[in-house]
């Protein structure tokens, strides 16, 4: 199937379409009858801009692709769910109801063909070998499971030993950590975890602790079977050096590394030769723009003990992970169509998604260093090891002395002052004065002003005004009231 | 942001539709069924509910509102509304199939999701030592193939046998599935083997027929099957569904085929018993270890609405006279003379006994068209949808060496049938364009392998 733009395909899509007026788009806006102009964009409700103009996006288009965020929220945590332009989601609807209108002809004529065109742009973008090496997923959560499973059966099959370690980081994310559990310590193997200190000073701290774990794990004779190691760390936020940490596992005979990149793509860069991993998953929800939810997951053709599988068995089983990963059984397939749509998105931007990733970054470090200043903390890394997220401190007399007190605090920030932002506990370490135990993760994204920024420095000085402290804050112990 | 969790409020979701006065005794109007389906491709007879189901517009919009607003605050939706939205969709199941508890409720994806959860838990158990290679799953010939493939990643894979049970088709009668299904499971154990799992579907997809599901787990449990797994993906909405009544362990079903939710969710039912048996979400997140219905309840970032929409469900079901009862009753009804219609007019036969048969049926095709293959099944299949516009599966039934009893019509073996289905959206045209569409196919003397597909 030729790499085609979505624009065609969608139109050859169309012949099967019926001109029906259901199309509902997302806010009500007039839908536009795709139909009839097969080489114009799927963003047509937008007004065609003359070439001669501007040819990128305006600040208002802008704002306007995002007019269904809740315009009352300083929504300045992206890095949790992502977010996806209107334009997006209408394309998605528009593939949503071409399998509702024929499902049958949808399957044996459309499905296939789409997500092909979808695995070949990812595939184009990360610099893959091949597009075999690209299976889409639905989120990051799914790789982990694909890729930990595999290591299970290769315990139970004798392949590794009993007490063959896995190596992740401390900062692992909760779900990654839930699934090692699940699939390495139940079938026998001995997890390490990396301890990182944060606030973060250094790439050196985080390659010295990853050295020693290896370490530990080729103690008593034994191996480092897989290591797990996050591109961009979800709480504390930070981008680990994988490119090195990955030269360090090849040259300490680990048999196979993970790369849990969750937020990487459209966030920082993204280059499988580079970074030289056997397994590297992202979610495409996050910062790139679809709609939730899509992951791809890449497997090296050249990978030791390749044998990986989708937990979900159907038809397709035994022919290769991105063909078995294609089909799973009936499902909403769309959010993994619309990945041609994304890469014109994006592309109407100054620099496409490296502009939009340059911006990012160093908007999030102006804002951070602005409310760092404001309220007399710091940042949790050095700007270089950020990307469109950064660790702010929060003033030490809020009194944030616990996981749970970090929650109430954002469930807080949330009802009463319309503030959107994950809120990380620090540990006091040993000796330490005054320290800054509360760190907000803040994000930036295209549609975020500087506004969001300035409601969160203020709220955080009334509070600190008004002798606010955690300790103030009841117990949610139900949920939804 | 009031835009709180559901509270009952049920009908602030379908944006299209005026609110029903709730005293209204008036039921859905033809018309209005006609509207709800509105999306579906005019021209096409649409006669396959049974392989991807349907949706009415009324339940899209719902969907969509939800989506709407995981998409406008995802955090306080992840965080205020998901859960109890959820647990509204599986309390409303529970209700339905008559389960004890809702944690014996999970919603997942679609059947195919439950089997790996079911057939994980056995690989596991192989993996660990529990089982040999004595140790065997039970399975019908018939099975979903994605089933069978499940089979071979989880169970084979780990060391286990498996033993396939042939049921007769063309069939005739309930005592014809109970007594091959009771021979099938005598020979496995006469071999020396434990059957830990019996995998039994309550109504098999291709060829199409409703088992009584009630007898065969009864069979299981006295011949010491270890667990019973009934893969029921197009029952809920197209029989009556009690999984007290059947008994098995875990009991599947998807809602999108045959109860109107959008793709894709099904429920899995698993009976709490003392020795609770160890199933997960292979999709390991946040809640492994707190059950299954909690770990299903997330499993990362993803579109959880259409297992959100069941409520809106009910209503919508509740529409039509006799609610979801009152359309299984009319679909089967209207399916089955259907069945009768296109009989007569090829002058071939039914697959099974109206009996045994729910919202589907299996429809002889006339010998004439020697369907020889499962390619010329899938040519034929394909020749309806593009050149008549009629979308119907086929199915090939080979006829075995010396086997006398094959049904037959006047020119020969009928190794074809028609998988027709009936839903609320169907009108007798759909059926007279299948009739007349191989009707002309027979008359331009044309058989299987010679017909064109694009």
């Amino acid at each position: 199937m030729p790499l085609s733009l979505s624009s065609k395909s969608m139109a050859s899509i169309h012949n099967h379409t019926p001109t029906t007026t259901t199309t509902t788009i997302t806010n009500g806006t007039t839908p536009t009858d795709h139909d009839h102009e097969p080489n114009e964009t799927t963003q047509t409700h937008l007004p065609k801009k003359p070439k001669l103009s501007s040819p990128f996006i305006s600040p208002s288009e802008i704002q306007s692709e995002f007019s269904h965020h809740d315009p009352n929220v300083a929504r300045i945590n992206n890095g949790s769910f992502g977010c996806s332009p209107r334009s997006i989601l209408a394309a998605q609807q528009q593939w949503q109801l071409n399998f509702l209108s024929q499902p049958d002809h949808f399957y044996f004529n459309d499905l296939k063909g789409g997500i092909l065109q979808s695995r070949t742009l990812i595939k184009h973008f990360i610099n893959a070998d091949h597009v075999d090496e690209v299976t889409l997923v639905d989120n990051a959560t799914t790789a982990a499971a694909i890729v930990l499973q595999q290591s299970a059966w290769s315990f139970r099959e004798g392949k590794y030993n009993k007490g063959d370690a896995a190596v992740m980081l401390h900062y692992a994310y909760g779900a990654v950590k839930k699934s090692v559990e699940a699939y390495i310590t139940r079938s026998g193997g001995f997890v390490i975890e990396v301890e990182l200190r944060f606030p973060v000073t250094s790439v050196d701290d985080i390659v010295t602790e990853f050295r020693k774990a290896l370490e530990r794990g080729k103690s008593d004779g034994k191996k480092v079977r897989l290591a797990v190691i996050d591109h961009v760390t979800s709480m504390p936020s930070v981008v680990i050096p994988v490119k090195q940490l990955v030269k360090i596992c090849r040259e300490e005979g680990v048999d196979q590394v993970f790369v849990d990149a969750a937020h990487a793509i459209g966030c920082t860069d993204v280059d499988m030769q580079e970074i030289g991993a056997d397994f590297y998953t992202s979610n495409l929800h996050k910062w790139f723009f679809c709609p939730p939810s899509v992951a791809f997951l890449y497997c090296r053709k050249s990978s030791k003990f390749c044998d990986l599988h989708h937990p979900v068995v159907s038809h397709e089983y035994g022919n290769g992970l991105a063909i078995e990963s294609a089909w799973i059984g009936t499902r909403d397939y769309s959010a993994q169509l619309v990945v041609p749509s994304v890469f014109e998105f994006v592309n109407r931007f100054e620099g496409g998604i490296e502009g939009i990733k340059k911006r990012n970054h160093a908007s999030v470090v102006e804002m951070g260093e602005m409310l760092a200043k404001a309220w007399g903390t710091n940042l949790g890394c050095p700007p270089e090891m950020c990307s469109s997220m950064v660790m702010v401190g929060l003033p030490a007399c809020l009194g944030i002395c616990s996981d749970s007190d970090t929650l109430k605090l954002r469930t807080h920030l949330r009802d009463k002052f319309g503030v959107e932002v994950p809120i990380y506990y620090r540990p006091p370490k040993h000796g330490e004065v005054d320290p800054i135990t509360g760190y907000a993760r803040i994000s930036h994204q295209i549609y975020n002003k500087v506004a969001d920024y300035h409601k969160f420095r203020d709220v955080v000085n009334n509070l600190v005004g008004d002798g606010f402290t955690c300790a103030l804050l009841m117990d949610h112990s139900v949920e939804g009231s | 942001m009031a835009e709180d969790s559901r509270n009952g409020e049920s009908t602030h979701n379908q944006l299209h539709l005026p609110k029903k006065p709730k005293l209204a005794t008036r039921f859905i109007s033809e018309p209005e069924i006609r509207d709800e389906f509105s999306h579906h491709q005019h021209g096409i007879a649409r006669i396959n509910n049974g392989s991807f189901g349907s949706c009415p517009g009324s339940v899209l919009a719902s969907q969509r509102g939800w989506q709407r607003r995981f998409l406008q605050q995802p955090d306080y939706f992840y965080y205020n509304t998901l859960r109890n939205g959820i647990l509204a969709s599986r309390t409303v199941i529970k209700d339905l199939v008559n389960a004890d508890d809702v944690d014996e409720i999970s919603l997942v994806d679609n059947a195919t999701t439950a089997a790996a959860i079911v057939l994980q838990q056995i690989g596991r158990r192989f993996a660990e030592g529990k089982y040999g290679k004595n140790d065997a799953v039970l399975m019908l010939h018939c099975a979903f193939q994605a089933v069978k493939k499940s089979i071979q990643a989880y169970v084979t894979r780990a060391g286990g046998a498996v033993i396939e049970v042939q049921l007769p088709f063309p069939v005739n009668s309930e005592e014809e599935i109970i007594a091959e299904f009771q021979r099938g499971l005598a020979e496995g154990r006469a071999n020396g083997k434990k059957i830990r799992l019996a995998i039994i579907d309550h109504i098999t997809s291709m060829p199409c027929v409703l088992i009584p599901v009630r007898e065969l787990v009864k069979i299981c449990r006295v011949e010491g099957v270890e667990q019973v797994f009934v893969d029921a993906a197009h029952a809920i909405g197209s029989v009556k569904v009690d999984v007290k009544e059947i008994g098995a362990d875990f009991y599947v079903s998807n809602l999108h085929k045959w109860f109107f939710c959008p793709p894709a969710v099904a429920f899995l039912y698993c009976r709490k018993s003392s020795s609770l048996p160890d199933v997960h979400h292979p999709v390991v997140s946040h809640e492994y270890g707190n059950g299954l219905s909690i770990e299903s309840s997330w499993i990362g970032t993803r579109d959880y609405s259409s297992q959100l929409v069941v409520p809106e469900v009910m209503e919508f079901v509740n529409r039509f006279e006799g609610g979801i009862e009152g359309i299984i009753k009319r679909n089967h009804e209207e399916v089955v003379k259907m069945g009768r219609m296109l009989v007569e007019s090829w002058e071939t036969n039914l697959g099974s006994p109206e009996g045994m048969c729910a919202g589907m049926i299996m429809v002889g095709l006339p010998s004439r068209l020697c369907v020889m293959s499962e390619e010329d099944s899938v040519r034929l299949r394909s020749h309806l949808r593009e050149k008549y516009g009629v979308e119907v599966p086929i199915y090939y039934q080979g006829i075995k060496d010396g086997e006398e009893g094959g049904a037959r019509d006047k020119d020969g073996f009928i190794t074809g049938y028609a998988r027709i289905s009936h839903q609320v959206y169907n009108r007798l045209e759909d059926y007279c364009k299948l009739r007349d569409a191989i009707n002309q196919i027979i008359e331009d003397r044309k058989i299987c392998r010679m017909l064109l597909t694009e």
